[in-house]
């Protein structure tokens, strides 16, 4: 598949004579599966399965549990979830490739959510976007090597009159100047470093 | 206990007005998620440390925002008996310093923003005055609450218990009238006569559409069907709008009593709240409503004694924006894709799970308990023509008093903007107002006259939509601001349909273009046509207002367009690709404060020299602007 003319628009999967799985690259298959046998959490998600099964329409509380517990959707954990609701793997894919609050690949211990919310956007947010990726070394929807911080973009996390506003995990900063970005991140990776 | 008379909600009553009003002072702090980001938590762990410290007795309390986000954080001081003050832009700092003053037995002068000597009690029509019979003479002039202009045209019915009460307290609720309109309804009204009032209120969905909520709890009342289903859109996904949030972290269970009194209207026994997740205070505090009407009886089996019974469920929505539209919603609770699906047939014959299905927004839910409880005659007794009653606007961007306000239909923008958003910020020109997010326009200054309702803002080109109104200045370039939406919409196309999918691409690569400079002649008639092929020819909601922006900026500002691509000008100075930053020799010290903050290590110069900008290296972020004290920095 050539992921630059991919719209996600899902057709491939509805047509799919044999009902083929959604691939990952190579390498990001490589290090989903790795980072999942770190963990051994089979139990957790066998946890999280049973809190939803009998509610109609489990797969995305499922899922949203699953991405919070991890920080992530590891590969297994979701072939877990296939077997256990006996669901297409592939329906599920198709589901965590949708919403955005999913991600297929490991995030980092912290996750960065810069608002682009047209509030902050206006008051200078992607200034602020700009200042992060440069501090990081990263692109917005990268993760850094050492796997303390992953880059995101929210559109929109309510704090509209206190723009710009970014969210670290749960802490929510609001009026940042680009001046501070550094400032926010050094406290982070300070506390992480202890 | 279980709540199911009148006279066991009484009880109740007393009980939470005796939490609401304890016999001493009780100081509150604006704990919403604007407030905590302002750093409202750590002035409520300040003031809990000090209080403890100085050994006062008084009630420290939780709230919710009273709108005035730009203040905050709000903390206010009530003297039983007498008055409610109200400090602004507190921090840890000046809470202390309240704490001692308290101490002192005087009151603290600094950050008083105002004084409230009543509350209003609006769905049972009382006001409750904190002194009689005259409220005390305070020793500095401090305005009264209604006098800021901020406040003074604004009539509170979505946010009547904002920041009045704890949140996370029923009995707090109640002590404010609330479940009254419940037990009306369920124990004095038929179904019907629900429905009939709530279409005698001429109540419209304030989600955006404005489509006559009575009428459409009729269709699912009459609609064939064992089991129907309510739910409350609170996927409040426009950006740059948080009404949504700031009536669920303040006032819960006016979104829970008003979707009770909907469930017994059509005749539902389950609902759902589809809540984004990016509100995980929203979501927290409506799990601990939920659980406290179901302690008491509100929610669950037989309430009040009535063979009517409701339970009530949160989904947490997982960041698509297009959930927001209800049959993707729908999709998205089912557990599936949030794709939406054309429509008839509408949710109200076959919504979720193919039964009947009422969806309403949070601010439509929040209005229904007082429409009952005081009738739809005084509601139709605010706002004008076909737009009746009050809506919540979130007023952001470059103005004066920004935060959460509430007002009747018809007031006008200039009224919104001058008088309670007070004006533009930093003394600059107004240049637009945006509103309905995404699907909405850009309206310019010769339309601030226009009165805000349904049929007035979409006359312009935009729509009322869910109630953000983004304020913007000379420093906005519209073409940039266009792009902006059209990248947003072009991110949350589900896919599902090709004009939206590939139509809102193609219009992003020619505004990508434009702005870069690479805009040629006859794009402005490409970007037209294009832009009405997508209304005409989206499947959805999204689709089909994905042009709105582009329109309305064409229509309103289309020099701007032209200058981007005749002259190779950003007029206002943003499009990175059409500007260049300089030293003004003139004005420069040397004083080196650019060149140490420059990123990119794109200015040399010595101490006390003129500095230079090299351009090759330069990434326009506009730091050195930012830095520089002496207005030494141009960008032509």
């Amino acid at each position: 598949m050539d992921p630059d003319k991919c719209t996600g628009c899902g057709t491939c999967l509805e047509v799919c004579p044999i009902r083929y799985e959604v691939q990952l690259p190579p390498e990001e298959e490589a290090k989903a599966r790795a980072a999942y046998a770190e963990a051994t959490e089979e139990e957790a998600v066998a946890d999280i399965i049973a809190r939803h099964r009998d509610e109609p329409g489990n797969l995305l509380p499922i899922l949203l549990d699953i991405n919070r517990h991890f920080n992530w959707l590891p590969r297994p954990a979701l072939e877990h979830v296939a077997g256990d609701l006996g669901m297409p793997l592939t329906e599920i894919l198709r589901v965590a490739s949708f919403y955005n609050a999913f991600s297929l690949v490991p995030r980092g211990k912290h996750i960065i959510n810069v608002c682009l919310g047209t509030g902050c956007f206006v008051k200078g947010s992607p200034r602020l976007l700009e200042g992060l990726e440069r501090k990081l070394g990263i692109a917005h929807g990268q993760t850094t090597d050492d796997m303390l911080f992953t880059l995101e973009v929210v559109r929109c996390i309510g704090c509209c009159a206190l723009a710009p506003a970014l969210r670290i995990d749960d802490a929510t900063f609001g009026r940042v100047t680009p001046g501070q970005v550094g400032k926010i991140i050094d406290s982070y990776t300070k506390a992480a470093g202890q | 206990m279980k709540i199911s008379s009148l006279t066991q909600l009484m009880a109740v009553k007393e009980k939470g007005l005796a939490q609401t009003y304890p016999n001493k002072i009780k100081l509150m702090v604006g704990l919403a998620t604007c407030g905590i980001s302002a750093g409202a938590d750590e002035v409520y762990r300040c003031l809990s440390q000090k209080l403890a410290e100085a050994g006062l007795d008084v009630v420290l309390a939780k709230t919710g925002c009273i709108g005035f986000c730009q203040k905050e954080p709000l903390v206010d001081v009530v003297y039983p008996g007498k008055v409610r003050l109200t400090y602004q832009s507190m921090t840890p700092e000046k809470a202390a310093e309240l704490v001692s003053s308290l101490k002192d037995r005087r009151i603290m002068d600094d950050n008083l923003l105002c004084r409230i000597d009543q509350d209003e009690f609006l769905v049972e029509g009382v006001v409750r005055p904190y002194a009689n019979p005259h409220p005390p003479a305070l020793p500095a002039q401090v305005p009264r609450y209604n006098e800021l202009p901020f406040f003074n045209k604004q009539v509170k019915i979505s946010l009547r218990n904002c920041g009045f009460i704890n949140p996370e307290s029923i009995e707090e609720y109640i002590g404010r009238g609330g479940y009254r309109a419940l037990h009306k309804a369920v124990t004095m009204l038929t179904p019907e006569e629900v429905i009939e009032q709530i279409k005698a209120s001429k109540l419209r969905g304030r989600g955006g559409a404005g489509f006559p909520t009575g009428l459409k709890w009729e269709f699912a009342r009459k609609a064939e069907g064992d089991i129907k289903y309510l739910i409350c859109n609170a996927d409040e996904g426009d950006p740059g709008a948080f009404m949504d949030r700031g009536i669920l972290e303040g006032d819960p269970h006016a979104v829970l009593e008003g979707m009770a009194i909907g469930a017994y209207a059509i005749g539902a026994s389950v609902g759902y709240i589809y809540c984004r997740a990016e509100y995980p205070l929203a979501i927290e505090r409506l799990k601990i409503a939920i659980s406290q009407a179901e302690a008491y009886g509100l929610l669950g089996e037989n309430i009040f004694g009535a063979p009517f019974s409701f339970k009530l469920k949160i989904r947490e929505g997982a960041g698509a924006f297009v959930c927001g539209e209800e049959t993707s919603l729908i999709a998205s609770i089912e557990g599936k894709v949030g794709e939406p699906r054309p429509r008839p047939p509408f949710p109200a014959q076959s919504g979720l799970w193919g039964k009947p299905t009422v969806i309403n927004n949070v601010k439509t839910w929040s209005h229904i308990a007082p429409i009952i409880a005081r009738g739809p005659e005084w509601y139709a007794n605010y706002g004008q023509g076909e737009s009746k009653g009050t809506t919540v606007f979130s007023l952001v961007g470059k103005i004066n008093n920004s935060g959460l306000v509430e007002v009747p239909l018809g007031i006008s923008l200039r009224e919104m903007i001058y008088d309670v958003g007070g004006g533009i910020a930093k003394g600059r020109e107004f240049k637009a107002v945006q509103t309905g997010g995404p699907s909405g326009g850009c309206i310019p200054a010769q339309y601030l006259d226009t009165p805000v309702d349904y049929e007035s803002l979409a006359a312009l080109g935009s729509i009322m939509g869910s109630g953000g109104m983004i304020v913007m200045d000379e420093a906005d370039c519209m073409v940039n601001v266009a792009k902006y939406f059209l990248e947003f919409t072009m991110d949350e196309s589900c896919g599902k349909c090709t004009p939206c999918r590939e139509g809102t691409m193609r219009l992003m690569q020619m505004l990508d273009a434009i702005t870069a400079g690479r805009g040629q002649e006859g794009d402005l008639e490409k970007l037209e046509k294009m832009s009405r092929l997508i209304k005409k020819t989206s499947l959805c909601g999204l689709g089909a207002t994905a042009p709105n922006p582009v329109l309305t900026t064409l229509k309103y500002f289309r020099d701007e367009y032209v200058a981007h691509i005749r002259d190779k000008k950003c007029p206002a100075k943003v499009c990175k690709e059409l500007i260049t930053f300089s030293v003004v020799a003139d004005n420069c010290t040397g004083c080196q404060l650019c060149r140490l903050r420059c990123p990119a290590e794109a200015i040399a110069g010595a101490k006390k020299e003129v500095h230079r900008i090299i351009q090759d290296k330069c990434i326009k972020c506009g730091t050195c602007y930012d830095a520089c004290k002496f207005d030494a920095i141009a960008v032509e």
